[in-house]
């Protein structure tokens, strides 16, 4: 028996077995039975075996080059390496649905085992939900268009990765980040949809999937972050976001999700925005599978839209169900979602926390249109167009900028309402540091009124930021005596939740720095160059020291030898095409040489293929790029610390600590 | 709660009114922007014969699909002149790019220029994108391209 029969046959085995579980879920939660759980337990458990198994079965496929089976043959050679053979998983479309089963069984097995102790009758609904959602899965992976192990004639060489998924070791990074940030969301969508099904009107759902919702979020982002890293560190543009449309179908969950996990604070503190929290939770669901329909069904063109596939209509058909039947739901138990209490006064934080949804809300609708337009266009004239990265950029910046702005003044002002003497004492020294920032990006010279807006916004909330957190450690000291790095360690750990976030808004704030400087300030020289010649960019003398061939096992490199001088640097470059036998197009590695001021980034664009006597380079000086990558490490650490378990304190503590520090209940 | 009481203690419904009103406000500016931006941005994939019978005149974002034409395609590496004659089997249409092209684009292969006409009837290419990749379809109208470099 090869890799490949043990990983068919226990994904056909697990069909059955999430369905099942499913049924037994379902009756366990509608007749409140323990045998029924106990069940879906074991289904649950039992799933995760057999789909780990069948992922077991395509590692060994891959590793042992197995090219009969045709997933193996299409995405793997004899000449891979290793590490790319491993994470050919989630080369293509199948492997990656493979994977993302995986995580979804994973998910499922958590919420039967951990989840259903805590809120039984609610998590075991939930787990219904979540094992039908499985084993739509597992029908995708067992019917012919998604099947990973269709066997075929094997050939006697694969046709190896794709190139630019075999060209950069961030891509073991970034598709399982976003793969799991995207499946982590089905588990509060299960609670919710759960919730609703049993007519619950609480917030148990939502304190209940709070953390996974907020881990999902983070790997999201951080999977967004990772993605624009590797576009930037191969594809050879110079940049790192394009508005690609699979671009946007990553971020308008983000974007959801985001204003979810605000949303959700003011529920819990104030009883608010039930029904808009279930649809927000709703739509970010039904967000991630859209982004699944346009990246893997060819409807839409882009650089991660490997091949058309017929799994397309599924997922569409999944999309509309899901849509169909979550409204139809939220609309059946409107009445029950009754809300007491009104919102407070407009400058109290539920009012910015809501007004801050909204331009989330507006945001996704944008980005969404621009995807969606060309679809729509062809559909009602024929048309075939694309919408240009001028519509994102003219329409999302203005919307950044104001959520920049929100997220300052937000977290600084009271529940139900401010006075003058809170706002005087929470927004002096940030509106001063705001004011200092937009006089250093004019000293700077970093041009631009949108530029010069965010370094103002950005020393606004970063000084906000820095202001809680000195506020804190200054409390803790005088009440505990305690130093200020254990006062610091304290704050994290006890109010993680709290001050994890506003680690992450200083991510968020590094992010906008680094956007904005690297969009404003680069400086690009194109130029033919002969052996022995040198072009200037910006501070840095880049000189082309030689052109040569190389060969590596499963590919051929034209490398251009780059001596790079000038502005303290002293180091080589090796910008280089890229030739794959499996493709007649070439791929650009660029040579890149990061520092904290700024990245030197170096292409070969043309070459002389009959004498090498000419190479034309292009040559680009990005200031503070490297921080875009450093802004989303930040925000996933902030997301750990807000993740993390907080330890239970006593009231005495809480009211101690609380009550100097905070202007909130 | 910590001894503040808010100086604009309105009811709620007046300050639900407010932030409607904002809302609605915002919800009109950022609807009226992006519709204006999406008319003002969207860029039609044409075959240059489309390209012809629309009299799509200058300064008009355009992207054109055809084959690079035999014996045509020429780079200058010292100016960085790109010319090629892009066609689709009935019309042709002469093609200046500034840069250098991208690796590997090639007579008689599939290209996809991005750019607008000038007047006397050259399109001028801002990006040039070689279409080879054996996984796609040769350039037939309606496929925008899979990847390339902008």
């Amino acid at each position: 028996m090869s890799w490949a029969d043990l990983g068919s046959a226990a994904l056909r085995a697990a069909l059955p077995v999430a369905i099942w579980g499913c049924g037994a879920a379902a009756y366990a939660a509608a007749k409140r039975d323990g045998r029924g759980l106990a069940s879906a337990r074991w289904s649950s458990l039992l799933a995760l075996v057999l789909v780990s198994l069948a992922v077991v079965g395509m590692e060994g496929s891959l590793l042992t080059h197995d090219f009969s089976v045709q997933y193996v043959a299409q995405n793997n050679a004899r000449e891979t390496p290793t590490f790319f053979t491993v994470i050919s998983l989630w080369a293509a479309l199948e492997g990656s649905i493979l994977l993302w089963t995986l995580v979804l069984t994973g998910a499922t097995a958590y919420v039967a085992w951990r989840g259903t102790r805590e809120l039984p009758r609610l998590a075991t609904a939930a787990l219904a939900v979540l094992l039908a959602m499985l084993a739509f899965f597992l029908l995708l992976v067992t019917t012919p268009a998604a099947d990973p192990f269709v066997r075929i004639d094997p050939p006697f060489d694969g046709n190896g990765p794709n190139p630019l998924l075999q060209n950069h070791p961030l891509m073991a990074l970034h598709p399982p980040l976003l793969y799991l940030g995207y499946v982590l969301f089905s588990v509060p969508f299960a609670y919710a949809i759960a919730s609703l099904v049993l007519g619950e009107g609480g917030d148990r759902w939502l304190v209940a999937t709070r953390r996974f919702a907020l881990v999902s979020w983070a790997l999201l982002g951080v999977g967004i972050v990772a993605g624009s890293w590797w576009s930037y560190a191969v594809l050879g543009w110079g940049g790192y976001w394009a508005w690609d449309p699979v671009e946007n179908a990553a971020i308008m969950p983000w974007l959801t999700a985001t204003a979810y996990l605000h949303s959700v604070m003011v529920e819990e503190k104030r009883r608010l925005l039930r029904t808009w929290n279930l649809s927000l939770v709703i739509t970010t669901f039904a967000l991630t599978i859209l982004g699944t329909f346009l990246t893997r069904s060819g409807v839409v063109n882009s650089v991660h839209a490997f091949t058309q596939s017929a799994i397309g209509p599924l997922l569409l058909g999944y999309l509309v169900a899901i849509v169909v039947l979550s409204v139809g739901l939220l609309l059946w138990r409107m009445p029950r979602l009754a809300e007491s209490g009104g919102v407070g006064a407009p400058l109290s934080r539920e009012a910015i926390f809501l007004f801050q949804n909204v331009v989330f809300v507006a945001a996704t609708l944008t980005v969404l249109l621009g995807t969606l337009y060309p679809l729509i266009a062809e559909a009602v004239s024929g048309a075939q167009l694309s919408i240009g990265r001028p519509y994102f950029d003219r329409v999302e910046v203005p919307l950044a900028l104001a959520l920049l702005f929100l997220m300052g003044i937000g977290p600084q002002l009271p529940w139900h309402g401010a006075s003058r003497a809170t706002l005087e004492r929470q927004f002096t020294a940030p509106v001063v540091a705001g004011a200092c920032g937009a006089v250093l990006a004019v000293v700077l010279g970093i041009g631009g009124a949108f530029a010069v807006l965010t370094y103002a916004l950005a020393a606004f909330v970063a000084a906000t930021v820095v202001q809680e957190f000195a506020r804190g450690v200054h409390a803790r000291g005088v009440l505990h005596g305690e130093g200020p790095a254990e006062a610091l360690a304290n704050l994290l750990r006890r109010s993680g939740r709290r001050y994890g976030g506003y680690i992450v808004h200083l991510g968020i704030v590094v992010i906008a720095v680094a956007v904005a400087t690297s969009q404003a300030g680069t400086v690009q020289v194109e130029k033919t160059l002969a052996p022995g010649d040198t072009v200037a960019a910006g501070p840095y003398l880049v000189r082309l020291v030689a052109l040569r061939d190389a060969a590596e096992p499963q590919r051929d490199l034209l490398v251009a030898d780059l001596a790079i001088s000038g502005n303290g640097a002293d180091t080589r470059l090796s910008p280089a095409l890229v030739f794959y036998p499996n493709s007649t197009q070439a791929v650009g590695s660029p040579g890149i040489a990061a520092g904290p001021r700024d990245d030197l980034y170096t292409i070969l664009a043309a070459y002389d293929n009959r004498a090498k006597a000419w190479a034309t380079i292009r040559v680009l000086v990005i200031p503070l790029v490297s921080w875009l990558w450093v802004g989303g490490l930040i925000v996933g650490l902030g997301a750990v610390v807000a993740a993390l378990p907080q330890p239970r304190r006593g009231i005495a503590t809480r009211r101690a600590v609380e009550v100097p520090v905070a202007v909130e209940t | 709660m910590a001894g503040t009481e808010p100086a604009s203690r309105s009811p709620g419904l007046s300050s639900r009114r407010i932030l409607l009103i904002a809302a609605l406000a915002l919800a009109v500016i950022v609807a009226f922007v992006a519709v204006q931006s999406l008319g003002s941005n969207a860029v039609y994939y044409l075959t240059p014969t489309e390209a012809r019978e629309r009299h799509i005149g200058p300064r008009q974002l355009t992207r054109l699909g055809g084959l690079v034409l035999p014996g045509t395609l020429h780079y200058d590496p010292q100016s960085r002149l790109l010319t090629f004659g892009l066609g689709d089997g009935t019309t042709n249409i002469a093609v200046v790019g500034d840069g250098a092209p991208p690796a590997l684009l090639r007579e008689d292969a599939g290209a996809v220029v991005e750019g607008q006409f000038a007047e006397d009837g050259t399109f001028r290419a801002t990006t040039v994108i070689a279409k080879h990749d054996e996984k796609y379809a040769p350039p037939s109208p309606g496929k925008t391209p899979a990847h390339g470099t902008p």
